[in-house]
Parts: C-alpha cells; sequence; structure tokens
C-alpha cells in the first residue's frame, strides 16, 4: 500500500481506470511538491557493498544525490525525514522483466492459409517494436516491484521469438516518456516457436534468427553503398524488421535473451558464436552446470529471481493421516514403495538446493551478474533473496547483484548503483538491514520522487472497518452495481443494499471477522449470501445465491467510515 | 552387380522350386494322423523327453513319449535333432481385429461407448487376416484377441490360429475386459491440473461402482425372478456372468497406485475370477498381488520403464521380479502397433535375460495362461488327449536364430507360409533385376 | 567445447566380435587416448590403466542406430512442406534419460533426426552418447558429415495436403516439391556464383542474392556436402527420388524405414544408395501393409549396404536383438547380422572410418555382453564411449537423472508411450484423431 505523497495525478489516472463507473469520488487535483529537495537524516547508510556509514544522512535535491555522510548539513529547502534506525540503500535495478507492460491477452487468431509463410508478427517476428508504445505508467507490476526496493527495470515486451526492443525505465512516473531512462537498451528475443506457424519449434527459431540476421547484415551494406554513392544503382527497400538489426550489426546494441534453461542458454550461445551480436542471458535459472561456459561467453548475466519452491516440512498434508499410523507402529518396516519415496524426495531437495546457490556459484565462478524479476512473483523476491544468502551467498554479493553490478552491466554505473554525489536519487529505506526477515522498505526514492510504502503487515493485524458507504460492482448477471451502506453500533453491524435502480433491502446476519465481512439479504432471485473481504477501503469477494456465485467488488467512500 | 549373379546362380534351383509350389495352388492345412518322431520333447507339464514321439490324431495328441507305437497310415515327419514345445499363447492381442493400425476401417477393436462389455470380440475377428498366418508361423497357435477403449469395452475371446469361421476358430474362453480408470496423468502432453486430474478419477471410480451396483442389482432381480423379470439390458447381461462369479473380468491396469485401488475394490466387490492385464507397474507392490492371489497378464516386456527414475532394465525385470513374490505371470507381446504378437517369444525371453526362471517364463506363454483361462484341459502342454497345438523348431524358441519347422493347430499342419514369406521367395531374386528383361 | 574426455583402458581376455576383421577368442583390446591402441592375444596393462576382465564375456563395436529422435528438443518443424534450414544440432539435449537407457542396450552412437512430417525437412544431428555431461556440444559426434532428413509418401502428404491444402497430397506432388526445391537450390547456386565472379570486376555495385539459408543447405546438398536420408516405405517412391537424385547429380543417399525396399533391391544396390530398416515393424499403417520381416536379408544379399535402426526410444535398447532377427528372418550370418548395426549404419552416416567395427585406430566405442549379442540371452554390461565407460550394468543405481525437476511431482507414472520419439512427433496438433502420429 502506497500513499503517493507526491502523486496525486497518478493516483487520480488509477482511480479512474479501475473504477470508471464511480461519480461519487472527488476531482483531487494535483497539488505542486513544495520542493524536490529531501534529506534523510541519522540512517545507517550502505552506500554500496562494503560501504557503510552509521547516522549519516543523504541529501537529495532535483532527483540527484547531492551529498552523503556523517556530519552533512540539511538544507533549508531540504524536506527532512526522520530515518533513525532505518538503513538507506541504493535502488534495486531489475535486469530483466515486462514491468509496466500490461499482459496482453491472448487472442485466439485464425490458422493462416499457409502455416509456412505466416506474415512477420505472426510469427513474433516483431523486433522493430517499442517497447515505450506498450508501457502503462500505473500498470501494477511497477508498484508491486518498486515496494521491494526497485527503483529501474529493463523492461521488453510481450511475446515470442522477436517481440522487439526493451528500455530501461524508471519504476515511477506519469507517462512512458517520463519513466524512459535509456530508450532502445536491448533487443528482446526468446527462443520460443509460434502454435502452428513457421517457425513452430526451437530450431526453426534458430535458424530464422541467422536468416534475418544475415539479411540484415546484407541489407545494411547494402544501404552503406547506396548512401555513399546511389547513382547507377537500385534503391534499397525500407524494411523495420531487418534495419531494428543494424545497431546489433554495429555492436552497439545487445541482444538480451529469456535464458531460464540450461539448454536455453547453450543455444543462445550458439547463436551468439555463429553471429557475433552482443548477448545478455535474462532470467537465468539453470546456469550452475555450465557455469564455466558462461563465463567464457563474455555475456552479461542476469540470474533469475525466482526459485522453486522449498519443500515445506509439513508438505505432506496427503500422507498425514498415514503418517501418524506409522508412527504408531514404529516396529513396521519400510516398503520398498517408502524407501524410493525417501530417496525421491532426497533427491528432489538437492535438486532445490542448486537452483537456490546458483547465484553463490556465479559469485565464487568470478561472474559479475544481476538480478531479474522477468518470472518471479514479486510477494517471493525478498524470501528468495534470503534463500540465496543462506545458500552461501554474502550480503555484500546479494547487494551487489542488486545494484552496482546491474548497473555496470546495464552501462548505467556513472548513474546509479550506489549511494554517491550526483548519482540519480534512486534510493531504498527499510527499518532493518534489508536481508534481515523481518526487514520492511519504508520508503523508496525514484529519481528523486518519494515513495512511502505503508507496512502491509501492520495494517492487516489491525481489525477492517466495515462501516460507511460502499460502491459495489458485480458479475450477477442481473445485479451488476449498487450501493451498500453498513452502519456499526457497539461492534454490532447492520445495513442496507441498493441496487442500481431499485430501492434498499435490509442487511442479515452482517457479520466482521477480523477483514472478513458476512451478510446476506433477500433479493429478486431469492437469499443471496455475500462473504467479501475488506483490504482498506476496498473489499472483495462472491455473491452466492440460486443463480450461482458471481465476483462482487466494493470501493468505499473514504469519508463514510 | 557381379556379386547379385553370382548368388542368384546359387539360389535359383531352391527358388524355382519354391516358385513353382506357390504357384501351383494357395497353401492349405493339412487334417489327418502325423507321428513326429525322434524329437525332444517339451512337454512343459511333464517334463523333457529326449528322443520321443507325438502323435497327432483327429485334432487331439494320442501318444506322446519314447516307446511310442505309430500308428498305420500316419504321416511320419523325422524330427531328428528337432525340438517339439506346446503352441504358444499370447494373453494380450487385437489380432483378428486389426489389419492396418492407422486405418479407422479396419480397426475393429474400440466401439463407441464406455460400458458395452456386450461387444464380443469374437464376432469380429476376420479369420482371414494376414497377421494370423504371420503369426502362427512363428509358433503362436493361440492368441487372446481383446477389445479396448473405455472403462468395459467388451469381451475378450481366446482363438486358435486356424479356422474359416471365428466358432471353428475359438478356444473356449471368454472374458469381460475392464480398463480400470487410471489415477495419473496419461503422459507429458496431459497438461490438465492436480485437481482436475484427481476429479476425472474420482468420477471414473464413481461411474465404476455405480455400474457394478447396477450389475448386482440386475443379477439380483435375475436370480429371482429366474431370468424372466430382468428384461433385456445387453450391458448388464453381460456383466452378470462376472457378478455371479462364472466368468473372468480382465482388469487392464498399470500404475502401482491403481494397482493397489483394483485389489482393494476386487475385494469390497467380492469380485471371484480376476486377472489383472497390463500391471506394469506391478513389480512395486508385488507382495501384495500375490497375498490377493490374482494372477497377471504382464507385458509386452519390451517396454520403457514406466518412470523416468526407474532402473533402465525395469520393464525387462518386471515379471520375473513378480514371479519371484510368488504372482502367477503370464506374458503377453501387446504388439498391437505393429501386428508383431509373432515377438511374444522374444518377450518371454527378454523376461528370462534379465533374471525370470526359464522354465517360469516358457509356462507364462504356455500353460500359464491355459490354467488362468480354464483350458489346461486342451491346450498349454503336451500330453495325450489335448488338442494337438504345437510346434517344431530347431533349437530354443526364445532364440531368434531358432527356425520353426512345423506348426500344427488343433490337428491341422499349417502350410509355412505367410505374406512375408511371399514376399521373400518373389522377391530374393527379383525377375527381371535392374534391367527390363 | 569439443575434445571431450577420452579414456584408456584394457579389456582382457574376451570373445571380441570385429565384425569387420573376424571374431577373435581369448583376445585382448587395449584402448589408449579414446581409440583402439591394439587388438590381440596378452596385452600387458600399461600401469595404472583400468582393466576390464572381459572373461566369458563378447566385446564388440558400440551399436550405432542410423535413425533415432532421443536427446533433441523438437523432432519436426511441421509448419511448411520443405525447412531444409532448421538444424537438430541446434536442439541437442544430453540430459534426456533415453541416452542413459540407449547405452544399456549397448548403443554409443544415434542419428538424432528431424521427423517425417516434410517432404524435405530438417538436418540431422550425430551424436555420441557421451552420457554425463551438461554441455550439448559435447555430444555431437565432431567432424560427422551433415545429414539431412528428407521424407516420402503417407506423413508428408497427410500432414501438407490433407491437414492445410498444400501441394504435396499425393506421391505425384511430393516428387514436384523435391525437384522444385532443388531447382531452386540450383538457380541460387548459379546466381552466387554470378555474384560472386561479378563483384571481381573494378567498379561492380550490384546486390547480392538474398541469403535465403533453406536454398544455401539445399545448395549443400548438390554439391555433396549432405547425405540425404530420406523416409520411405513404398517401393515407387524409392525408386522416384533415385530417379531425381540421379538428374540432380546426388550421389549420398540412404533410405529409412525402407519397407518396400526388398521390391526394389537391385536399384538400390546399382545406386549405391543405403537402406535402413525395420527388423520387423509392419502393418502400423497402408504403406506398410505389404513388408516382410526378410526386407534386411533381401536387401544385403542384393548388395545394399543396409542397417536396422529403431526409430524408437526404446526399440534403440535392443537393436542387437533386432539384428538377430534376420537369423530367422533370411538366416544371415552372425558377422553379416552384426554389421547391420554397427559398421553399415556407420557408413550411411558416414563415419565408417571412426567408427563401427573393432580396429585399431578407431574410437574406442564399445559393448562389452555376457551371452553373445545376437541371442536373447545376451546383456550389455559395458558400454564404452571414447575410452570412457558410460555404462556399466553392475554399478548402475535405479535414479540416473542427471537434473531432477525441483517442482516434480514425487509419485508420478508417466507412461512412456506416447514419448517415444517417433518420426511424426511435433504434429499431433494437426490431427484430432489419435490413431494419427504414428511413424
Amino acid at each position: 500500500m502506497i500513499k503517493k505523497l507526491l502523486r496525486p495525478l497518478v493516483a487520480g489516472f488509477a482511480f479512474c481506470l479501475a473504477w470508471p463507473q464511480l461519480i461519487f469520488a472527488q476531482d483531487e487535483k494535483p497539488v505542486a511538491p513544495v520542493g524536490r529537495s529531501y534529506a534523510l537524516t541519522n540512517a545507517t547508510i550502505i552506500q554500496a557493498p562494503g560501504r557503510k556509514i552509521e547516522k549519516g544522512t543523504v541529501v537529495m535535491k532535483d532527483g540527484l544525490i547531492t551529498a552523503v555522510g556523517a556530519g552533512v548539513t540539511v538544507p533549508p529547502d531540504a524536506i527532512v525525514i526522520k530515518a533513525d534506525s532505518m538503513y538507506v540503500y541504493a535502488g534495486f535495478i531489475d535486469g530483466l522483466s515486462h514491468t509496466g507492460v500490461p499482459k496482453p491477452k491472448e487472442e485466439r487468431t485464425e490458422r493462416p492459409k499457409d502455416p509456412g509463410n505466416p506474415p512477420p508478427d505472426k510469427a513474433g517476428i516483431m523486433p522493430q517494436n517499442d517497447v515505450r508504445n506498450l508501457i502503462n505508467p500505473s500498470d501494477k507490476s511497477i508498484e508491486e516491484l518498486r515496494n521491494l526496493g526497485f527503483t529501474v527495470s529493463l523492461t521488453v515486451p510481450y511475446g515470442t521469438f522477436l517481440p522487439g526492443s526493451g528500455a530501461v525505465v524508471l519504476l515511477g512516473g506519469k507517462s512512458a516518456d517520463d519513466m524512459v531512462l535509456v530508450n532502445n537498451a536491448a533487443l528482446y528475443s526468446e527462443l520460443t516457436g509460434t502454435q502452428g506457424v513457421y517457425p513452430n519449434t526451437i530450431m526453426a527459431v534458430m535458424a530464422k534468427w541467422r536468416e534475418l540476421y544475415k539479411n540484415a547484415t546484407q541489407n545494411k551494406s547494402y544501404a552503406a553503398s547506396y548512401a555513399a554513392n546511389s547513382n547507377g544503382i537500385s534503391r534499397p527497400a525500407s524494411d523495420r524488421i531487418l534495419e531494428a538489426f543494424y545497431p546489433v550489426i554495429d555492436q552497439k546494441l545487445p541482444v538480451i535473451f529469456k535464458s531460464e534453461r540450461v539448454m536455453e542458454t547453450q543455444r543462445v550461445f550458439t547463436l551468439k558464436n555463429d553471429l557475433g551480436f552482443p548477448l545478455i542471458i535474462g532470467d537465468v535459472k539453470e546456469g550452475w552446470p555450465i557455469v564455466n561456459k558462461i563465463k567464457s561467453s563474455n555475456a552479461k548475466v542476469f540470474l533469475s529471481l525466482e526459485l522453486p519452491e522449498e519443500v515445506k516440512k509439513d508438505d505432506k498434508k496427503d500422507d498425514k493421516g498415514k503418517s501418524k499410523k506409522d508412527s504408531v507402529k514404529t516396529d513396521k518396516p519400510k516398503t520398498a514403495i517408502d524407501i524410493e519415496k525417501e530417496g525421491l524426495e532426497k533427491r528432489k531437495k538437492e535438486s532445490i538446493a542448486l537452483y537456490t546457490s546458483q547465484p553463490s556459484v556465479f559469485n565464487k565462478a568470478g561472474i559479475t551478474f544481476g538480478f531479474s524479476a522477468l518470472s518471479a512473483k514479486s510477494k517471493d523476491i525478498q524470501g528468495n533473496l534470503r534463500r540465496m544468502i543462506a545458500a552461501g551467498l554474502s550480503e555484500d554479493a546479494a547487494l551487489a547483484a542488486l545494484t552496482t553490478s546491474p548497473a555496470q552491466l546495464l552501462g548505467l554505473d556513472k548513474r546509479m548503483g550506489s549511494i554517491d554525489n550526483g548519482k540519480m536519487a534512486n534510493l531504498v529505506v527499510s527499518d532493518k538491514p534489508y536481508f534481515n526477515e523481518k526487514a520492511k522498505v519504508r520508503y523508496v526514492f525514484v529519481d528523486g520522487n518519494i515513495y512511502k510504502i505503508e507496512a502491509k503487515d501492520e495494517k492487516k493485524d489491525a481489525k477492517a472497518i466495515a462501516k460507511g458507504t460502499w460502491n459495489y460492482t458485480s458479475e450477477h448477471p442481473t445485479d451488476k452495481s449498487g450501493k451498500i451502506e453498513i452502519k456499526e453500533d457497539k461492534g454490532k453491524h447492520s445495513g442496507t443494499i441498493a441496487s442500481g435502480s431499485g430501492s434498499a433491502v435490509e442487511l442479515k446476519d452482517v457479520n466482521l471477522k477480523d477483514n472478513s465481512l458476512t451478510f446476506s439479504f433477500e433479493g429478486s432471485g431469492g437469499k443471496q449470501e455475500v462473504t467479501v473481504k475488506i483490504d482498506g477501503d476496498n473489499f472483495d469477494g462472491t455473491v452466492k445465491g440460486s443463480q450461482g456465485s458471481f465476483s462482487i467488488k466494493a470501493k468505499r467512500d473514504p469519508k463514510s467510515k | 552387380m557381379k556379386k547379385i549373379q553370382l548368388f542368384t546362380g546359387l539360389l535359383s534351383a531352391l527358388l524355382c522350386a519354391l516358385v513353382f509350389h506357390i504357384d501351383a495352388q494357395n497353401p492349405k492345412g493339412k487334417f489327418g494322423t502325423f507321428a513326429l518322431t525322434n524329437a525332444t520333447i517339451e512337454t512343459v507339464t511333464k517334463g523333457t523327453i529326449r528322443n520321443g514321439t507325438v502323435v497327432i490324431s483327429n485334432g487331439k495328441i494320442t501318444a506322446v513319449g519314447e516307446n511310442v507305437s505309430i500308428p498305420q497310415g500316419a504321416e511320419t515327419i523325422d524330427c531328428k535333432g528337432l525340438y517339439i514345445y506346446p503352441g504358444m499363447i499370447d494373453s494380450g492381442t487385437n489380432l483378428g481385429l486389426s489389419e492396418v493400425g492407422s486405418d479407422a476401417r479396419t480397426r475393429d477393436f474400440s466401439e463407441i461407448g464406455d460400458i458395452i462389455p456386450q461387444m464380443k470380440a469374437l464376432t469380429a475377428v476376420n479369420p482371414n487376416a494376414t497377421a494370423i498366418p504371420v503369426t502362427r508361423v512363428s509358433g503362436i497357435t493361440t492368441a487372446l484377441a481383446v477389445p479396448s477403449g473405455d472403462l468395459f469395452p467388451g469381451t475378450a475371446a481366446l482363438i486358435n490360429l486356424h479356422g474359416y469361421t471365428p466358432d471353428q476358430m475359438f478356444a473356449g474362453f471368454e472374458g469381460v475386459v475392464m480398463e480400470f480408470p487410471r489415477s495419473g496423468r496419461r503422459g507429458f502432453f496431459d497438461r490438465r491440473t492436480d485437481e482436475e486430474v484427481k476429479k476425472a478419477n474420482d468420477n471414473a471410480l464413481k461411474r465404476l461402482n455405480e455400474i457394478w451396483d447396477r450389475a448386482v442389482q440386475y443379477h439380483k432381480v435375475d436370480s429371482a425372478t429366474n431370468g424372466k423379470g430382468a428384461g433385456y439390458y445387453p450391458e448388464m447381461q453381460a456383466l452378470m456372468p462376472v457378478v455371479r462369479g462364472e466368468r473372468t473380468l480382465l482388469i487392464e491396469v498399470n500404475p502401482a497406485k491403481d494397482i493397489q485401488a483394483v485389489l482393494k475394490w476386487v475385494k469390497e466387490k467380492k469380485v471371484k475370477k480376476v486377472v489383472l492385464t497390463g500391471v506394469s507397474e506391478g513389480w512395486r507392490v508385488a507382495d501384495e498381488i500375490a497375498k490377493a492371489k490374482i494372477p497377471v497378464i504382464t507385458g509386452g516386456i519390451l517396454e520403457l520403464p514406466t518412470r523416468e527414475y526407474d532402473r533402465y532394465d525395469q520393464s525387462y525385470a518386471s515379471a520375473g521380479q513378480m514371479a519371484k513374490a510368488g504372482v502367477k505371470v503370464i506374458i503377453r507381446s501387446a504388439e498391437n502397433g505393429n501386428q508383431n504378437f509373432r515377438n511374444l517369444p522374444y518377450h518371454a525371453g527378454f523376461a528370462v535375460a534379465y533374471g525370470m526362471d526359464k522354465t517360469e517364463a516358457l509356462k507364462a506363454i504356455t500353460i500359464t495362461p491355459a490354467e488362468v483361462f480354464g483350458v489346461a484341459d486342451k491346450i498349454g502342454s503336451i500330453e495325450v488327449g489335448k488338442v494337438a497345438n504345437l510346434f517344431v523348431c530347431d533349437g530354443d524358441p526364445f532364440e531368434t536364430k531358432t527356425q520353426i519347422k512345423n506348426v500344427f493347430i488343433a490337428g491341422w499342419q499349417m502350410p509355412m507360409v505367410s505374406r512375408q514369406t511371399l514376399l521373400y521367395d518373389e522377391f530374393l531374386k527379383r525377375d527381371p533385376g535392374v534391367n527390363k528383361n | 567445447m569439443f575434445g571431450q574426455d577420452k579414456g584408456n583402458m584394457l579389456i582382457k581376455n574376451a570373445t571380441v566380435l570385429t565384425v569387420t576383421k573376424g571374431t577373435l577368442t581369448e583376445t585382448d583390446v587395449l584402448v589408449k587416448d579414446g581409440k583402439i591402441a591394439q587388438i590381440g592375444k596378452s596385452i600387458a596393462a600399461p600401469q595404472g590403466v583400468k582393466v576390464i576382465d572381459a572373461t566369458g564375456l563378447f566385446v564388440m563395436p558400440g551399436i550405432i542406430d542410423a535413425h533415432s529422435h532421443i536427446a533433441i528438443d523438437g523432432i519436426n518443424e511441421a509448419t511448411s512442406p520443405v525447412t531444409a534450414e532448421v538444424f537438430e544440432g541446434d536442439v541437442v539435449n544430453p540430459l534426456q534419460m533415453g541416452i542413459y537407457r540407449a547405452l544399456g542396450g549397448g548403443v554409443t552412437a544415434v542419428h538424432a533426426m528431424h521427423g517425417s512430417a516434410n517432404a524435405i525437412g530438417g538436418q540431422c544431428e550425430t551424436l555420441k552418447l557421451r552420457w554425463g555431461t551438461f554441455d550439448a556440444d559435447a555430444m555431437k559426434m565432431e567432424g560427422a558429415p551433415r545429414t539431412i532428413k528428407f521424407a516420402l509418401g503417407e506423413n508428408p502428404t497427410r500432414v501438407h495436403g490433407e491437414g492445410n491444402n498444400i501441394v504435396p497430397r499425393t506421391r505425384m506432388g511430393v516428387e514436384f516439391v523435391i525437384r522444385k526445391s532443388f531447382s531452386d537450390a540450383k538457380k541460387y547456386m548459379e546466381d552466387w556464383d554470378a555474384y560472386n565472379k561479378n563483384r571481381q570486376a573494378p567498379g561492380f555495385r550490384g546486390a547480392a542474392p538474398v541469403y535465403n539459408l533453406r536454398l544455401e543447405t539445399l545448395a549443400d546438398i548438390l554439391k555433396g556436402n549432405i547425405i540425404i536420408h530420406c523416409h520411405s516405405y513404398r517401393a515407387d517412391e524409392i525408386f522416384m527420388l533415385l530417379k531425381v537424385c540421379k538428374d540432380f547429380g546426388i550421389k549420398r543417399l540412404t533410405f529409412q524405414h525402407v519397407n518396400e525396399g526388398f521390391k526394389v533391391a537391385p536399384e538400390l544396390a546399382a545406386f549405391g544408395a543405403g537402406a535402413s530398416v525395420f527388423s520387423d515393424w509392419w502393418a502400423y499403417k497402408f504403406e506398410v501393409y505389404y513388408s516382410t520381416a526378410y526386407n534386411a536379408a533381401i536387401l544385403t544379399k542384393n548388395g545394399v549396404v543396409t542397417s536396422i535402426n529403431s526409430d524408437d526410444a526404446e526399440m534403440m535398447r535392443h537393436l542387437y536383438h533386432e539384428a538377430g532377427k534376420t537369423q530367422k528372418y533370411g538366416q544371415l550370418t552372425d558377422e553379416e547380422a552384426l554389421a547391420l548395426i554397427t559398421i553399415n549404419p556407420a557408413k550411411q552416416l558416414g563415419i565408417d572410418a571412426r567408427t563401427g567395427s573393432l580396429e585399431v585406430g578407431k574410437d574406442a566405442d564399445i559393448a562389452i555382453f555376457k551371452n553373445h549379442p545376437l541371442s536373447i540371452y545376451g546383456v550389455p554390461q559395458f558400454t564404452i564411449v571414447d575410452g570412457i565407460v558410460r555404462f556399466d550394468r553392475a554399478n548402475d543405481p535405479a535414479d540416473m537423472r542427471l537434473l531432477v525437476d525441483p517442482k516434480q511431482n514425487l509419485d508420478e507414472t508417466m507412461f512412456s508411450e506416447k514419448g517415444r520419439d517417433n518420426c511424426m512427433d511435433g504434429t499431433e496438433f494437426l490431427f484430432t484423431d489419435n490413431s494419427q502420429g504414428k511413424k
């Protein structure tokens, strides 16, 4: 949960997107900030891995770090944030994700008449695509990643094969242009074919890759010769697809591949070795068995922040009854099946450990790497970092992989990655050392703009409030929207519900337990039972009746609480 | 070229004789009295007889032994240096029910519907299927023709591989087939969620139990009314003899978990005559199968292990492991896709190479199926009074080098030709060769 | 990344089936740096060298499967009747369990092929079964000639003609597709030759022909740089391709499956084409209805270089047994039968100078059997690739996976019958009838 202190306009925008039909909401006019200068005082500042300042101050102005140190004077125009007992780090950098790009809906297209020759876009060949045209600044992926301390992502379009070029973006901003730090930062590619058309298999994707690259090389050299002297030779045709490769051929633009699996990585290397383009491998999950091959490839590396789930200690839910029985009859000998199962469990556990220790293995091998959030669920990322550390990665190395290393790999080390004068004011502030299990991110600064993060857990602990005027929408076939009024009297709840056009009906059995609200009422289709979870001024749940079960969402007028 | 011409000279005499013979008439079986003399006789049930004679008369084995008098008029076949074995029984085929695997018009083993035990394989067996002679010239005299499909796909029939009508071929056993609902995924391509898989399995089991309960009810009504009150209900009529324990239920089941579920189900429902088929993971629960005293028809042996982490030779070793645990094991070839039931002895041979007792393996394709199918008084061994299903060969029938010299089915001496041998005869030295003349 | 580990060892006191140089009893085989250094009696073991006591055992050349689909991710690029540009070498996967299982059957090298959905399919890769590596490149048999898959008959006509309404729908169409492809490639080659010649001229500023990887590959076939391995069944289609190849001057050609090869054995022999057959598979589709298990014998006796292949992850494990069947169907000698799975497939793949028989100087690719490999009781005990033991039956723990899926469901039976890596894998999406997708 974020209070966008300085982004009311963005907040309003997001609000409208989510709740287009709510007319009761007051227009929140943008209020200009007093200034763009902040001072974080009395904090533990980790400028970079291994560089720590106790009780120090960071001063920022106009998006830049202007002072950092223990005895820094706070300028009078700075808004002071007392960060006593807090920890300040350089903002984290994610090396590959779709952050800010809404996931396109899967469209079912008709099979083309000649699946061997589909139009390029149907075959996933769209290198001319620019991720800037796809970014939605209010996409929730931005907020999710930023809440973890990430301030910058290399974001790429969704797609297969050649979805387009990626950009380094700031995780905050009013518009795509506002967010973009480096446009056309890398050409994105996946070795994934397209269902039903050429190239359908990985091998065809690779063949097509080679052919496109060679065609582009040919075209480029012909265009250059035409530019030098056009007299007497036919004009080169314009070709956006091939032209997208030109900077790659010039070694100015790297290709970033999604490279999760150990074979995928090697196939990417095959292409690189054949064609010689600058290479970044992203979201690497199984790099450890070929760490030497990766090292000698000189490719830039972003390891995945996703890890296989740990085997939970109480994961034997299915066998719970059984294992209890077994433990009673301790003298019962193990069957062959039991022994086999134990062996398999052991190997699975060992395997998970290998995935988890990957960053440590890379670190020991002397490979500079960053992390990528492409396939990681944001709720898992902090925990996964802790698991990687527990598996042998030092905290400094983990921090480097989040800050200095990706800055270096993306050629941005002069601008970010550490807390130093003159660098961009990208910071993350946590209440405990970041890798501590109980650490919570409190503030994130992106380009000198502050995002305050309200600790979720604390709020969860607090009992939700049901009272107020809720405007609901539902997937119910006949009752799509309306208003619910809930009153509270000494802990007892009551209320009414009115659909868009109808008159209000009394609610029955209104109950609030923690954040779970239940009630029922007599609708036109008989008794309806509602179960929802309240989250701040929103609730989300289901309405059940004879016609079936439908989702219901509502937003509360904050003043009605 | 020279090589070919040289070769031509060597073989031409033999070839001419063969071609001439074939041109003369289509080969037919021959019925009569035969004396197979001077042979090593593997009776299977009564040991090995060296330098012995088998007399076949009127379709039956009339004498077996070292000192046997040869009836007058008998055709004597000198089997010096040769061996006589009982005809092999392949207990899981679609022989006669399929001609060309991919051609739906020739696939007669799978009817529409999930509860169709009344569909009778025997009806659809084509006595002139090309695969029948191809199979029998390898010493396989008998096969179980099995319908397949969903829960109760039909009734299987045991047939001898000679005859011009299904009735002539019928070898005295029919069993209702059940394909027990599979609990796991069907393969790597099965993308259903765990919940979906479980739900589908639960539903299938529920349906199975409903059908079974209905069959039990049908049997009760039928018994109470002396067969008059139950009415025409072909599905239940087909299941009723199974409920009554008069007919065998052949349950196809493979994953270990499902085998355990079947054992439980059989016990709960008190099904009397049961045979498990497939049973590729039977080795995992061999003790439980042995304890339940339920025989299994397992195979094909030449298969991949069922799980990624299984020992590489698990499918070869499985039959032997079950036999060692005390399970009554029958081996089938299950070579349905390729109509290669002729490979049955090799499936047994591989089981031996990977640990099964050789005698057990031989029984698993002769007397054991005969016993389990209740026809041990007729086939499965070389004994006086049994149907004359046997073959003569020049060595261990499990060995690929071994040539099958003679095959008798129900006393008929089979012509040792099939389309495959005819093609050999015609094309070994094709005429014309490369040139037109 | 090539230059694999090479082993040293001494195999003592075995019956050595050299295939090309007779059978030697009580003989030793000395391996140095992955090559066979010496074959003879009473060879003294060099110091520190691993010794395998093979008393009573049979030593034969490692088995070669000229038609397999293991160790690759993706078999059919079934979207177009011609896909010469795609390459199985790009998608080698050394982690597949099929590799270890094949070693358990004495196999040391396989021809990892594209499928048979297309008249002209993709290029294939010859692999050595160097189990244990994660390095895809390390599996490739360095220096093996390039090969490509062609396919005639039902598969390409069904996939493209029936499935997509695109030529070919008939065997006439298949011939046309191949002839047109070769003709286009010839033109392409000529255009490039002309361009390369013209650009030598001073002041030449014309455009190069548009680079086309498919035509490049086809041109390489015409130049004799790639061996064609053609999926085929019927005599007429086999004869057709012989004529097409003659017309385009193509000489390196092996037919795969070639169930009716026996009908045109004299023509195959005269052309010098190879035949790589199943021992006895038939009747799974109409074009293999008129088959005979005597095929290999007829071909062999007509002088055709013949091999027996698997096209199947299971059958691959007992190719020695499949070869043994030729002694039942045609009474081939032991040496003839063993040649079908060793030196002959090596010839068809162009690797016979390196492997396929036990001769001094060849790669130490060796299978050691208990009992004669052509006996049903033959059981591989050791399988050796480049002098390194990759399979040892006595030291064979149950779970041999190199990479364990950390998300795997523990108790799950994954029946492999649908995952047998056959020719039509990857085309299932084209069919709704589940009877399809056979060989």
